[in-house]
C-alpha cells in the first residue's frame, strides 16, 4: 500500500508537506493499523490521536483520500493521502485540536438544564420520552461531520456546524430539559444556516440522520423563536404558497421584508430574461380555488404546534 | 408505446426558470410520453416547510401524491428538491400506517386520500431508464460531439442515501450516462456533486456565492463549456448569480448552465427559443454555435 501522510508541526514548520511511506498489506488491516506501522515499524514520528481503537472514543477521524473516516474502523486503501480534519486547528500532523469545538460547545449549556429536581433513580421516562433522541445519543463526537460540512469550509465562523447542533437537538428536544433552546439554536448556533446538503451524513460512523433528526427539528423551535432571517424567510414562503397556490420568487422576499441592495442587481438581471417581476412583489390577491389547500395547510400546520 | 405521467413541475419551473418546463414538454413530446399536470398541487415546501412544522410537511407532499395517484401510477418531476420531499414522504407514507392515517384525515376534507401506489420519479430516470439508449439514440440528429460538459447534480437527487437511490446505466451515475449518450464529453471535477447553497442564497448569499463560485471555477478549469444540472434551484444560483461570483469568488462568469431537457433537446433538433435558452442569464451562444455544426455520422445510430 502507498501512504502519502501530511506532515506539519506548526511550533517549527513554515507550512505542511506529505511524506510517503510503502506498507506491506494485511488481511482487515484498519487505516490505524497502517498508520500504526509507519510509526512503529518504520519508526516515524508521525503525530497520530486514537484512545479506544473500537468506534467510542471518536478521538481517531482523519481525512482520507478527502473525506474523514474514523482510523480504527475503516478499512485499508491502496493508496490513501491522509491528513488531518478539515475546519479544526492542527496540532501536529494528523492531530487537529478539539479546543474550538469545545468553547462552541460550552456556549450552547451541553449539560441538561433541569426543570424540576431530580426524582431519583430510575427516571420515570416513558420510550416515548427518548425515542426522537435515540439516534442522537450514539454521536460519539470525533467531527467528521464538522470537517465535510461545506458551511464551515467556507471560513463561516457564525454557524456552529453538525456536530454541535447534535449534542443541541438531544438536550432541546429532551422533555427533562428547562434550558431555552430554541433561542440557542437560532441566535447562538445559527441553525438557519445549515445548507441541507446532507454532506455530514455519509460520513457519520454512527450513520445519524443529521439534518432529518437533528436540525431540522432544532430549525422548527428556531423557527418559532422567529429572530432570524431563516425563520422570516419560512414564515413568508408558507404565507405565499397559501395565497397563490406556488412559492413565488418576488413574493417570498418581498414578505420576508428581503430588499438588500446586494440582491438588486441579480433581480434586475432575472427580470431583464423575464424571471422575475417586480409586480409579483406587491402582494396582490389570493389565488382563487385554493381554499381547499389552504385550509389542508393550516388543520396540518396547527396539529404540530 | 405511449407512457403516461402525472407531472408536477414545482414552483421553480413554473416561475422563475419556466424555461424548464417548457422544455421538459418540448422533449417529452418527442418520445410520445405524456405528462399529465396536477391541477392545483400546491408546493412540497423546498426546506421551508419542513423547518415550520413536520406534519404541513408530510401533508403538502402527501397531497401531490394524493393527485397524482388519481392520474398515474408514476410522477414526474423535474426539481431536485420537490424530488426528496416527494420521495421521502411516500416512503414515509408507506411505512408508517398512523402518519398516512393522520395525513389522510387532513386529505379527507378536500375529498383526497393517499393510498401509497404512486412512484416519484425525475425527468432525468424517465430519460435514462424509462426510455433508455435506444429510444434516446433513435431521436438524437445534432450529437453533442466534442462539447465539454461538467455535470452538476445537485443535493438532492442523491442525498440521503437513506431515502435516496443511486440511479445509474451500467455502473455510469444517470447524469453522466445521459450526456455521453447525447455525443457529449463529460468533464470530471469535484464540484459536480457537491451543493450549490440554493437554500441559504437569499439569507447568506456570501455561502451560496462561496461554493457556486468554487464549483463553476472547477468545472472551467478543467475544461467544461457548459454546465448541466436536474435541479432548477442549483440552475438559479450557477446562472442568476453567476455574475455576481465573476467579480468576487473563483468563477468567471461566462459559463453557460443548462436544464437537463435542454440539453437533450438540443441533441435531438429543437431549437434555442423552444427550449427557452434565450431566458438564461449567462448567454448560451457559444454552446449553440458548437451544436449547430455538428451533424450526424453514421456512428450515431443504434
Amino acid at each position: 500500500m502507498h501512504l502519502r501522510v501530511y506532515r506539519f508541526d506548526p511550533s517549527v514548520d513554515r507550512e505542511p508537506r506529505y511524506e510517503s511511506y510503502e506498507v506491506p498489506y494485511q488481511p482487515r488491516m484498519r487505516i490505524m493499523d497502517a498508520l500504526d506501522y509507519v510509526h512503529e515499524v518504520l519508526a516515524v514520528d508521525i503525530g497520530y490521536r486514537w484512545l479506544c481503537g473500537s468506534k467510542k472514543c471518536g478521538s481517531c477521524a482523519v481525512n482520507v483520500n478527502g473525506l474523514p473516516k474514523l482510523a480504527c474502523w475503516e478499512p485499508v486503501q491502496e493508496r490513501m493521502t491522509i491528513e488531518p480534519l478539515s475546519n479544526l486547528p492542527v496540532i501536529r500532523d494528523l492531530v487537529t485540536s478539539r479546543a474550538p469545538y469545545e468553547a462552541a460547545l460550552a456556549k450552547i449549556s451541553p449539560t441538561l438544564v433541569r426543570r424540576t429536581e431530580y426524582a431519583g433513580f430510575p427516571e420515570p421516562l416513558k420510550s416515548t420520552d427518548v425515542a426522537p433522541t435515540a439516534h442522537l445519543r450514539e454521536c460519539i463526537q470525533c467531527l467528521a461531520c464538522q470537517s465535510a460540512c461545506p458551511v464551515l469550509r467556507t471560513g463561516d465562523t457564525d454557524f456552529a456546524g453538525p456536530a454541535l447542533l447534535v449534542a443541541l437537538s438531544e438536550l432541546a428536544q429532551d422533555p427533562r430539559d428547562g434550558a431555552e433552546r430554541a433561542a440557542l439554536a437560532s441566535d447562538v448556533a445559527n441553525v438557519f444556516k445549515c445548507i441541507s446538503c446532507y454532506a455530514c451524513e455519509p460520513v457519520c460512523p454512527a450513520e445519524i440522520p443529521i439534518v432529518r433528526e437533528a436540525i431540522e427539528p432544532l430549525k422548527r423551535m428556531a423557527y418559532r423563536v422567529g429572530s432570524t432571517p431563516g425563520a422570516r424567510r419560512a414564515h413568508a414562503f408558507l404565507d405565499t404558497v397559501k395565497q397563490r397556490g406556488y412559492a413565488n420568487a418576488a413574493a417570498v422576499a418581498a414578505r420576508s421584508g428581503d430588499f438588500g441592495l446586494g440582491a438588486l442587481g441579480v433581480a434586475l438581471k432575472m427580470r431583464r430574461r423575464g424571471k422575475l417581476k417586480f409586480s409579483d412583489a406587491l402582494g396582490g390577491r389570493a389565488t382563487p380555488g385554493l381554499e381547499g389547500l389552504r385550509r389542508t395547510y393550516e388543520t396540518s400546520e396547527k396539529e404540530d404546534k | 408505446m405511449k407512457r403516461r405521467y402525472a407531472y408536477f413541475p414545482g414552483c421553480s419551473a413554473k416561475g422563475t426558470c419556466r424555461e424548464l418546463d417548457t422544455s421538459t414538454n418540448a422533449v417529452a413530446a418527442l418520445f410520445d410520453v405524456e405528462l399529465q399536470e396536477l391541477e392545483n398541487p400546491g408546493c412540497t415546501g423546498a426546506r421551508e416547510f419542513r423547518a415550520i412544522s413536520e406534519q404541513l410537511h408530510l401533508t403538502a407532499n402527501a397531497r401531490i401524491l394524493a393527485l397524482a395517484e388519481r392520474v398515474a401510477s408514476a410522477l414526474v418531476v423535474v426539481c431536485d428538491t420537490c424530488l426528496l420531499n416527494l420521495i421521502e414522504v411516500n416512503q414515509r407514507l408507506r411505512e408508517d400506517a398512523a402518519a398516512r392515517e393522520r395525513v389522510n384525515r387532513a386529505l379527507k376534507e378536500e375529498g383526497l386520500q393517499y393510498h401509497g401506489k404512486v412512484e416519484v420519479k425525475h425527468f432525468l430516470w424517465v430519460l435514462t431508464e424509462d426510455l433508455g439508449e435506444a429510444a434516446l439514440r433513435a431521436r438524437i440528429v445534432r450529437p453533442l460531439r466534442g462539447l465539454r460538459v461538467a455535470p452538476f447534480y445537485g443535493c438532492h437527487i442523491q442525498r440521503p442515501a437513506s431515502v435516496l437511490q443511486e440511479h445509474s446505466v451500467r455502473d455510469v451515475p444517470a447524469l453522466d450516462w445521459l450526456c455521453t449518450v447525447l455525443g457529449a464529453e463529460v468533464v470530471d471535477y469535484p464540484g459536480a456533486t457537491r451543493c450549490c447553497g440554493f437554500h441559504v442564497v437569499r439569507t447568506d448569499e456570501k455561502i451560496a456565492l462561496r461554493l457556486s463560485g468554487s464549483h463553476l471555477g472547477q468545472a472551467k478549469g478543467n475544461g467544461a463549456q457548459c454546465v448541466v444540472t436536474p435541479c432548477p434551484l442549483c440552475h438559479t444560483v450557477l446562472d442568476a448569480y453567476q455574475p455576481k461570483m465573476a467579480s468576487t469568488h473563483a468563477a468567471s462568469g461566462d459559463l453557460p448552465i443548462l436544464h437537463v431537457s435542454q440539453l437533450a433537446g438540443l441533441a435531438m433538433g429543437l431549437d434555442a427559443d423552444a427550449l427557452g435558452i434565450p431566458r438564461h442569464v449567462v448567454a448560451c451562444e457559444d454552446v449553440l454555435t458548437h451544436v449547430a455544426g455538428a451533424r450526424l455520422a453514421s456512428s450515431d445510430r443504434p
